[in-house]
């Protein structure tokens, strides 16, 4: 029968208030909860190559930021959810982010129908959201300032990449794209500028990206002798295409998106079939020392399109975060053009960003696939064209423009 | 954490209908739909493409889907009603996906691949979000019971019994003097109505439609609810329809705490998860959870169906 | 009126693309043949043996043909344990939910793969080689050695069919189950035996595919339909059928293309499914296995 005042209870007590100042500094530390922020990403279904990538990018910044001490006194913790390429799915899934988790953003979504199928969610609950998404109905939706999309839009882009082309002195170009909303605005605005500076395309067409072989496709374009062909698919596809282009002997130049041919894709290729192919990203100008803070951090030769474009997405969203000074979706479309537009010192990573804003400077955040300014609608103002040229495996810079 | 809850008895409650729609097609009258997402795709876009584009109202809209759906519900077994169940099957699959390619290249009726966006839901605008979830889940709960009693009075009617002696064995029914294909295509037809139905109600709530929602998974999903519930049975297939909501949100939140593996393993564990059980439950639970009421006969199995002797 | 020339190279694309399809085709249609029930899960031990062939051959650095005979092995084997574990039990429920079931098994299977090796696209380690121009047809080195390897597993299977005990077995069961009973033949046996030509022929045709192109979680998923409207097309449950039915859908895949746009191409396997099914349900062969 244990005495109240006894040998064993006293020590009972002691160690009791040990363990408790022992505990302290883990209590303490328990008081500030992590700043979670949703990660929509397709890991499954036709986009599972693209959705991993980004979320990695995303994670490297997020981790640089929390060795820095993290989000207004809190760490940063990313809840990644997978939309698997499909609407119906992916809706549910950021309904779980939205209202359970409670994340005041959500970045990462891939294909256009998900986007838009996200959107409405988003804006109406005030959530921010961050895509790639080249649907040229994106922007145009009513979504109240609550997305952006880092990638250009296909007038821009193709318009720029056209202008490219014929700068090479491209007199004859083909495009074969996969079925998918930027298709057709891409054929027609880069038909228009190869016109205007003096160039011409000679043929377009859509193929299916499901198919396992495209010999009668790229059989079409050869017979069109083209000096150049732009292939406007996704990684799955265009490495068939390049394979059979190699296998037709074609000797012109053939025209990638970054986010087709990857520093992995060169990998799982032989170099013949690689050998001289032109890859193209959004980038910030060629002095910008954001694209090399990606590349070191990822680790990577030649980050791609959506690598440098999930980094800026984390930067910019923890940047409005620290700049509103509260995690909300209302305070990041508030404060995400005060970080990135207008005067402000340049910085080029969210730690820098983050260490000037704790000092109360203004800041103008430009990013690893461009200078990140946005117009009201959610679109890139403007930015410059990165174009690499493959060489013996490996990427080599042709220049930025 | 409550919205979330509503959502997603809002989709549980479209799974539901749909189940009970099959049920009808399938549980009644023994006809195999492997292209369900197909009617479902074509209510949805009747009742998008007439709110939106010829300013309908969206009641009208939902009654056009259900109406839309039946037509042509009606038409493809009309076509197909000779067909031995697993060539229906089959044809039932190409159907659901010429729908989904027609949709994705018909740009100027359709949109294409970018999708129908703005769909108009019932006092959206007035409504806060949470207020209009609680509204739509009214809305599908009512039309769940009403279609569950339909379903129900279809069961148990003369017309019902009869669907249910095609199943069983079609030569005895013709033999008994009745117009067997009337009844399949009447079937079928009704079936379609409610996954035409299900469709708009899909529509104005998420307020978009593109052809990628409406892929063969999206069948497998509202099969295996009915399969769950119990073949032929209504209050099955209304608890199957939850029930695979239920499981694909579940296995959601298992996956966080499945220590050292990358996101993608994660998704992988996640939808192995999801195909598994499935399995699971539907080896353990032949008849169903709820196995269906009326007192079956025990029927021999056709001639040239093999079964293992162990 | 499209030039000769033209026409002569999608036929010949449309030949070359159908014997690789003809391989998992057969392998469909055989179990539908023996076991009754269409078999979904053909997809995923396509990328099985996609995957177990890039094992053999950018791992274990073996050549082409050893390779392939383990893509064979493995998703042979992988379709018996599959079947005994998961489908056998279905079988008494009836065909639909065992084909149901074969749905689910072949997601779960395909993320067995991703959760394997991710989603990232993996090339067989082989040199990759120029077209031969033949005229005014281009074939590939690559075409005509994965063409031979199709033709001489079809052909090896054919013997088998004909001259062995077991494949005449296989025949007699896939024919009359209840006479071949009578006769004394064990049907689980050949079940099983089925199973793993048919898993196994899946396999094989899986690493024919990805040898011209890469391989990935998808790669049989991506396939499934022309497979399977080759068996459909030629008469679901007839070998031969399978054969002619990928060669059609094949070559008509193909010359689909002088009049409709490319990304049309999967309209046209469910549109000689739909067109068959209503018009000649039994395909172009028929029924009998053999």
């Amino acid at each position: 029968m244990p005495q109240p005042n006894g040998p064993r209870r006293r020590f009972l007590q002691a160690t009791g208030a040990l363990a408790l100042t022992g505990l302290a500094p883990v209590i303490a530390r328990g008081q500030g909860e992590p700043l979670q922020l949703g990660v929509l990403t397709p890991l499954t279904g036709a986009g599972g190559f693209d959705g991993p990538r980004m979320a990695k990018a995303m994670q490297a910044v997020i981790d640089e930021v929390n060795a820095a001490g993290g989000l207004l006194g809190r760490k940063v913790l990313l809840v990644v959810q997978d939309t698997q390429t499909n609407p119906e799915a992916a809706v549910r899934a950021a309904r779980q982010l939205i209202d359970v988790t409670k994340v005041p953003a959500i970045m990462g979504t891939w294909a256009s129908a998900v986007t838009s199928a996200v959107a409405p969610l988003c804006w109406e609950s005030r959530t921010f959201l961050t895509t790639v998404s080249g649907a040229d109905s994106i922007t145009k939706l009513p979504h109240q300032g609550y997305l952006v999309r880092t990638q250009p839009n296909n007038h821009l882009q193709a318009g720029k990449h056209a202008e490219f082309i014929a700068s090479m002195g491209v007199k004859r170009c083909f495009m074969m794209s996969i079925q998918a909303p930027f298709a057709e605005p891409t054929q027609t605005r880069a038909t228009e500028v190869l016109k205007e500076k003096g160039s011409q395309m000679v043929g377009t067409l859509i193929y299916d990206k499901d198919k396992t072989t495209y010999r009668s496709e790229v059989d079409q374009a050869l017979k069109t002798n083209p000096d150049l062909i732009y292939l406007n698919g996704y990684a799955p596809d265009v490495t068939i295409l390049l394979r059979e282009l190699y296998r037709a002997s074609y000797s012109g130049a053939r025209f990638a998106q970054s986010y087709a041919v990857t520093t992995k894709v060169l990998e799982s290729l032989p170099k013949g079939v690689t050998e001289g192919v032109i890859t193209v990203q959004p980038s910030a100008d060629v002095s910008s020392p954001a694209y090399e803070l990606a590349k070191k951090r990822l680790g990577i030769a030649e980050p791609d399109s959506y690598e440098t474009q999930a980094t800026d997405w984390a930067s910019l969203v923890t940047l409005s975060i620290a700049k509103a000074k509260l995690a909300t979706g209302t305070g990041i479309r508030d404060n995400v053009r005060k970080i990135c537009q207008g005067g402000g010192t340049k910085v080029y990573s969210a730690v820098e960003g983050l260490k000037l804003l704790a000092q109360g400077r203004d800041i103008n955040y430009e990013g690893a696939s461009g200078p990140c300014d946005f117009t009201d609608i959610g679109d890139i103002i403007d930015c410059k064209f990165r174009y690499n040229k493959v060489a013996d495996g490996k990427f080599v810079l042709l220049k930025v423009a | 954490m409550e919205n979330y809850l509503i959502a997603m008895a809002v989709s549980g409650g479209i799974y539901a209908l749909m189940a009970l729609g099959v049920n009808v097609m399938w549980g009644f009258a023994g006809m195999v739909n492997l292209g369900l997402v197909g009617f479902f795709a074509v209510g949805a876009y009747a009742s998008a493409l007439l709110t939106l584009k010829a300013g309908w109202s969206i009641a009208g809209g939902m009654a056009a889907a259900a109406v839309v759906a039946a037509l042509v519900g009606a038409g493809v077994s009309l076509v197909t009603v000779r067909l031995r169940g697993d060539y229906l099957a089959i044809v039932t699959l190409g159907f659901a996906e010429t729908i989904r390619i027609v949709a994705s290249n018909a740009i100027p009726l359709t949109n294409g691949t970018d999708g129908l966006s703005g769909i108009p839901g019932p006092y959206r605008g007035a409504l806060s979000p949470e207020g209009f979830n609680l509204l739509y889940l009214a809305i599908v709960a009512m039309i769940v019971t009403v279609t569950y009693l339909a379903t129900e009075r279809l069961r148990a009617s003369p017309f019902g019994r009869v669907l249910r002696a095609i199943r069983d064995d079609e030569q005895v029914a013709a033999v008994a003097g009745k117009h067997v294909l009337m009844f399949k295509v009447k079937a079928f037809a009704l079936g379609s109505a409610a996954l035409g139905l299900a469709g708009a109600l899909y529509g104005h709530y998420t307020s978009y439609i593109a052809p990628d929602i409406f892929v063969p998974l999206f069948t497998l999903y509202i099969k295996l609810a009915l399969l769950l519930g119990g073949l032929g049975n209504n209050r099955g297939a209304i608890v199957g329809g939850f029930a695979v909501v239920f499981l694909l949100e579940a296995t959601r939140f298992a996956i966080p705490y499945v220590p050292g593996i990358s996101i993608v393993q994660g998704a992988a564990v996640r939808e192995f998860l999801v195909a598994a059980l499935l399995l699971v439950i539907l080896r353990y639970r032949p008849a169903g959870i709820i196995p269906e009421r009326l007192p079956r006969l025990p029927v021999p199995p056709e001639p040239d169906r093999y079964q293992p002797t162990a | 009126m499209p030039a000769l020339a033209d026409v002569g190279q999608l036929v010949v694309n449309g030949i070359m693309a159908g014997t690789i399809l003809a391989v998992p085709a057969i392998g469909l249609t055989a179990i539908y043949a023996v076991l009754r029930f269409p078999n979904f899960a053909v997809a995923s031990h396509a990328t099985i043996g996609a995957f177990a062939g890039f094992v053999a051959n950018a791992r274990l650095d073996l050549p082409l043909l050893p390779s392939v005979a383990i893509a064979f092995a493995v998703a042979g084997l992988v379709g018996v344990a599959t079947d005994e574990a998961v489908l056998k039990r279905f079988r008494p429920a009836g065909y639909i939910t065992t084909a149901i079931a074969s749905i689910a098994l072949t997601i779960a299977l395909e993320n067995v793969v991703r959760f394997i090796f991710g989603n990232e696209l993996r090339g067989y380690d082989l040199p990759i080689r120029r077209d031969w121009r033949l005229g005014a047809i281009r074939v590939g080195p690559q075409q005509v050695e994965n063409l031979a390897i199709a033709v001489v597993t079809m052909a090896a299977l054919f013997a088998f069919l004909a001259f062995t005990r077991t494949g005449k077995a296989m025949r007699a069961v896939a024919d009359n189950p209840m006479l071949a009973a009578i006769k004394g033949i064990n049907a689980e046996a050949v079940g099983r035996i089925v199973s793993f030509v048919g898993m196994g022929l899946a396999g094989l045709g899986g690493m024919l595919i990805g040898l011209d192109t890469t391989i990935d979680p998808l790669t049989g998923f991506r396939s499934i339909l022309s497979v399977f409207a080759a068996a459909v097309v030629g008469g679901l449950g007839s070998i031969p059928g399978a054969v002619v039915g990928a060669l059609t859908v094949g070559v008509g895949e193909e010359l689909c293309l002088l009049f409709l746009s490319p990304d049309y191409r999967s309209a046209v396997g469910f549109v000689a499914i739909l067109l068959v099914l209503t018009l000649r349900p039994r395909g172009i062969l028929g029924q009998r296995a053999y």
